[in-house]
C-alpha cells in the first residue's frame, strides 16, 4: 500500500470513529431531511384536501345559477348553499363549522353579465391560524380557476352572439374580489397575499427557535464540559458558594451570550428572509393590517414562554453534559437529545396545531419547544388563554427539570457520572 | 479540637473498595501526609474532606464540623487543590486569582489583601496579566497553588501538589508551603506518592496502601522504628508487615 493510501485509511478511520462526525454528518441529514419533507407533505396534504365552500346566492338569474353548478363539479371543491340576509350572517355560518371559503353572487349578477357590463363575485378566505396559509391560497385558487372557466364560456358565448361593447366586459364579465377573514374580521387583502405575510412568520419562528435553542444548548453543554475538561470543576464545588448559585450564574451567562448570539442570527435572518419574500414590504402590508397586532400583555406572555423554553433547554443541556467527559462528547451527547425534541415542531410550519391528527398533536404538545411557537401565533390571533395553558406546562416541567439539576449537582454524581458508549470505566482511587 | 478528624472511614465505587475503614487525626497548624502508591486511597479520603465525595461508611469532619451533613460550612473552612486542576484557559492568571478572591472575601479590602498575597505566592511576575492558556505546567501549578493559600484557608486540602513539575518548579512549591505554614499558622493535609516530598515537608504523615492505613507517625518516629534511612524504605517494610500479619 502506498504512503498515499495508508493517510487516506487512517484519515476515513479516524473521521469515521468520531461519534459526532457520524451523527451530525451522516445520520442526522439522513433522518433531519426525509423528515422535513415528511412534514410538508402533511401541510400539503392539509391544503390540498376539499375547498369546503359556503355560498350565498343573492342572484335571482341564470349565470348566477350557473356559477355555482360550476362550482358544485368543480374538482376538490364542495358547495354548500346557504341563505343568509347579508354578508356577514353567512361568514358567521361558516365560521360555525368547517368552511374554509364564502362565495357571495351579488343580486344583479346576471343583470349586469346580460347587459354586457363588468360584474364581480366575492370569495372570503378563513384563516383559522398561522401556519403555511397553504389551504387558504390554493383554495382562493380553485375558485378563481372556476371562474376564469366560466368567464372563458361566457366570452365564447358572447363573441359567438357578435355582442357589441366594453372589449374587458365581454372578454373577462366576472371579476373573483378576493378577501380574507382573520379572526372573524374582513380583511381587504386577498389570501394569497395574507399566506405570503403569515408564511414568513410560520417559518421564521421556528427557524429562529429551532437555532437559539441549539445555540444555548450547545452553549450550556461547553461551559459544563469544559469545566469538567479543564479540570476546573472540582476547585469550583469547594468554593464556599452554593451549588445552586454555581448553576444559576452559568446558566444566566451561558443564556447571556446566547442572546446577543440569538440577536445577531436573527438580524441576519430577517434580511435573508426579506430578500426571499420582498413583495409583502413592497405592498406595504403589515401584521397590523391584518389585525394580527401585538399587545404588551402578548409580548410579556411570548416572552415568558420562549424564557421558560430557554430555561429548560439551559438545565437539560447542563444535566446531560454533567455525563460527557469532554466537550466534544457533550455537544454531541445534548445535540442528540435535544434534537429530538425540538425538531417535531417544525411541523407547525407548514400546518396548523388544530387540523393535525390527534396522535401528531399529543406529542407536539408534550414537546416543551413546541410551545414558544404555539405562543407566538396565540400572540398574533390575541388567544391569550391557550399561552397560559403553555406557560403553565412548560413552568411545570422547567421546575422539574431545574430540582433534578441542582439535586443532581450536590450529589458526587456531578463528578462520577459517566455515560460511556462503549465499556464502564472503574472510579479513580 | 483536632483540623481533621477521620473515623472507620469507608468508600466503594460500585465494586472497588477504595477505602476500608480508614482513620486518623490531623491537629491545628500541622502539615499532616498521606502517602502511598497511585491507587492507594489517598484522592478519594483528600476529595471526601473537601466535600466532593460522599463516604459510603464512617465519618469525616473538618473543624468538629461533618464534611456531609454541614458541607457549605466546611468548604467556608477549606482550601482544595485537586492533583489535576487547572484554570479557566481565556482569563489572565490575575483575573483568575480576582475571580477566586471575590467568592471568598466579603469587603473589597480584603479582596485587595488576597490578590497581593496571591501574587507573592505565584511569583509569576508580569506574567500573572497573560492569559492562562499561554503558560506553562509549572506556572499553571503556582498559580493554583497561590489561589488555594491566598484565602488563608484553615485547612489546605493538597493532592500530589508537585506531581509532574520538574525539579525546579517542585522545590518552589514545598518551599513555599512550608513558610506559608510556619508564617500563617494553617493546617496543610498533602497527598503523595513522592516519599521525599513528604519527609522534606511533613510534621507527621500515615502511610496507605489498597485502602487502609498501615502506619502513622512523624517522619523521625518511623524511619526510627522500621531501622529506615527514608520514608521509602519504611513505606516498604511496613507493607511487609501488615501484609506478614494478615
Amino acid at each position: 500500500m502506498s504512503d498515499f493510501w495508508i493517510i487516506v485509511k487512517k484519515e476515513i478511520k479516524d473521521l469515521l470513529r468520531n461519534k459526532q462526525i457520524i451523527f451530525g454528518m451522516i445520520i442526522l441529514p439522513l433522518i433531519l431531511f426525509p423528515a422535513l419533507g415528511q412534514m410538508m407533505q402533511i401541510g400539503i396534504e392539509q391544503a390540498q384536501e376539499e375547498t369546503k365552500v359556503v355560498l350565498v346566492n343573492f342572484d335571482k338569474g341564470e349565470y348566477g345559477s350557473l356559477l355555482v353548478k360550476s362550482l358544485e363539479i368543480a374538482p376538490n371543491v364542495t358547495v354548500t348553499q346557504i341563505q343568509a340576509k347579508d354578508l356577514q350572517e353567512a361568514i358567521k355560518k361558516a365560521g360555525e363549522k368547517d368552511y374554509n371559503v364564502v362565495v357571495v353572487i351579488p343580486s344583479d349578477f346576471s343583470q349586469k353579465i346580460s347587459s354586457n357590463e363588468k360584474t364581480y363575485v366575492e370569495v372570503y378566505a378563513i384563516f383559522k391560524g398561522i401556519s403555511a396559509g397553504m389551504r387558504e391560497g390554493m383554495s382562493e385558487g380553485r375558485i378563481n380557476a372556476v371562474v376564469q372557466v366560466l368567464n372563458e364560456y361566457l366570452a365564447k358565448l358572447k363573441i359567438e352572439q357578435n355582442v357589441q361593447g366594453d372589449p374587458e366586459a365581454i372578454l373577462k364579465p366576472i371579476e373573483a374580489k378576493s378577501y380574507s377573514i382573520i379572526k372573524g374580521r374582513i380583511v381587504e387583502v386577498p389570501p394569497s397575499v395574507v399566506s405570503g405575510i403569515i408564511f414568513s412568520q410560520a417559518f421564521s419562528i421556528p427557524l429562529v427557535l429551532f437555532i437559539m435553542i441549539t445555540y444555548v444548548s450547545q452553549m450550556a453543554a461547553t461551559t459544563m464540559a469544559a469545566e469538567k475538561e479543564n479540570k476546573t470543576l472540582e476547585t469550583l464545588l469547594t468554593l464556599p458558594v452554593k451549588r445552586i448559585t454555581i448553576i444559576a450564574g452559568k446558566m444566566i451567562g451561558t443564556a447571556g451570550v446566547a442572546l446577543i448570539s440569538s440577536i445577531a442570527y436573527m438580524i441576519g435572518m430577517k434580511y435573508y428572509i426579506g430578500s426571499l419574500t420582498p413583495q409583502t414590504s413592497e405592498i406595504g402590508i403589515s401584521l397590523e393590517d391584518l389585525g394580527l397586532s401585538i399587545t404588551p400583555k402578548g409580548a410579556f406572555l411570548f416572552a415568558l414562554s420562549l424564557f421558560l423554553a430557554i430555561v429548560f433547554a439551559l438545565s437539560i443541556s447542563m444535566l446531560l453534559s454533567v455525563f460527557a467527559e469532554d466537550v466534544r462528547s457533550a455537544t454531541t451527547l445534548v445535540s442528540m437529545s435535544i434534537m429530538p425534541l425540538l425538531f417535531p415542531s417544525f411541523i407547525l410550519m407548514f400546518a396548523d396545531l388544530e387540523t393535525l391528527p390527534t396522535a401528531i398533536k399529543s406529542i407536539l404538545l408534550a414537546l416543551p419547544f413546541t410551545h414558544p411557537i404555539l405562543a407566538s401565533r396565540a400572540m398574533l390571533m390575541q388567544q391569550y388563554s391557550q399561552m397560559y395553558f403553555g406557560i403553565a406546562y412548560l413552568s411545570v416541567i422547567t421546575l422539574i427539570t431545574l430540582y433534578i439539576t441542582a439535586k443532581f449537582f450536590s450529589t458526587e454524581k456531578v463528578l462520577t457520572a459517566k455515560l460511556k458508549f462503549g465499556k464502564r470505566k472503574r472510579g479513580r482511587a | 479540637m483536632p483540623a481533621v478528624r477521620v473515623e472507620k472511614l469507608e468508600k466503594d465505587y460500585g465494586k472497588v473498595k477504595a477505602l476500608k475503614g480508614i482513620s486518623f487525626e490531623v491537629k491545628e497548624g500541622e502539615i499532616f501526609g498521606l502517602i502511598g502508591p497511585n491507587g492507594a486511597g489517598k484522592s478519594t479520603t483528600l476529595r471526601i474532606l473537601a466535600t466532593l465525595l460522599f463516604p459510603t461508611a464512617g465519618k469525616a469532619e473538618v473543624f468538629g464540623k461533618d464534611v456531609v451533613k454541614q458541607a457549605d460550612n466546611v468548604r467556608k473552612l477549606i482550601s482544595y487543590l485537586p492533583e489535576e486542576a487547572g484554570a479557566y484557559k481565556n482569563l489572565t492568571g490575575y483575573e483568575y486569582l480576582e475571580f477566586m478572591a471575590k467568592l471568598y472575601a466579603k469587603t473589597g479590602k480584603s479582596v485587595e489583601e488576597m490578590l497581593e498575597l496571591g501574587k507573592e505566592i505565584s511569583d509569576l511576575g508580569n506574567r500573572l496579566y497573560d492569559k492562562v492558556s499561554t503558560y506553562s505546567k509549572g506556572m499553571t501549578r503556582k498559580l493554583l497553588l497561590a489561589r488555594a493559600l491566598m484565602v488563608k484557608p484553615r485547612l489546605a486540602i493538597l493532592d500530589e501538589p508537585a506531581s509532574g513539575l520538574d525539579i525546579i518548579n517542585a522545590y518552589s512549591i514545598r518551599q513555599t508551603i512550608k513558610s506559608f505554614a510556619r508564617n500563617e499558622g494553617v493546617t496543610f493535609l498533602v497527598s503523595s506518592h513522592n516519599m521525599l516530598e513528604v519527609e522534606f515537608l511533613c510534621d507527621k504523615v500515615a502511610l496507605i496502601n489498597e485502602g487502609v492505613i498501615i502506619e502513622i507517625g512523624s517522619p523521625r518516629e518511623l524511619k526510627e522504628k522500621y531501622e529506615a534511612k527514608n520514608l521509602e524504605e519504611v513505606f516498604m517494610r511496613a507493607i511487609r508487615v501488615s501484609a506478614g500479619g494478615e
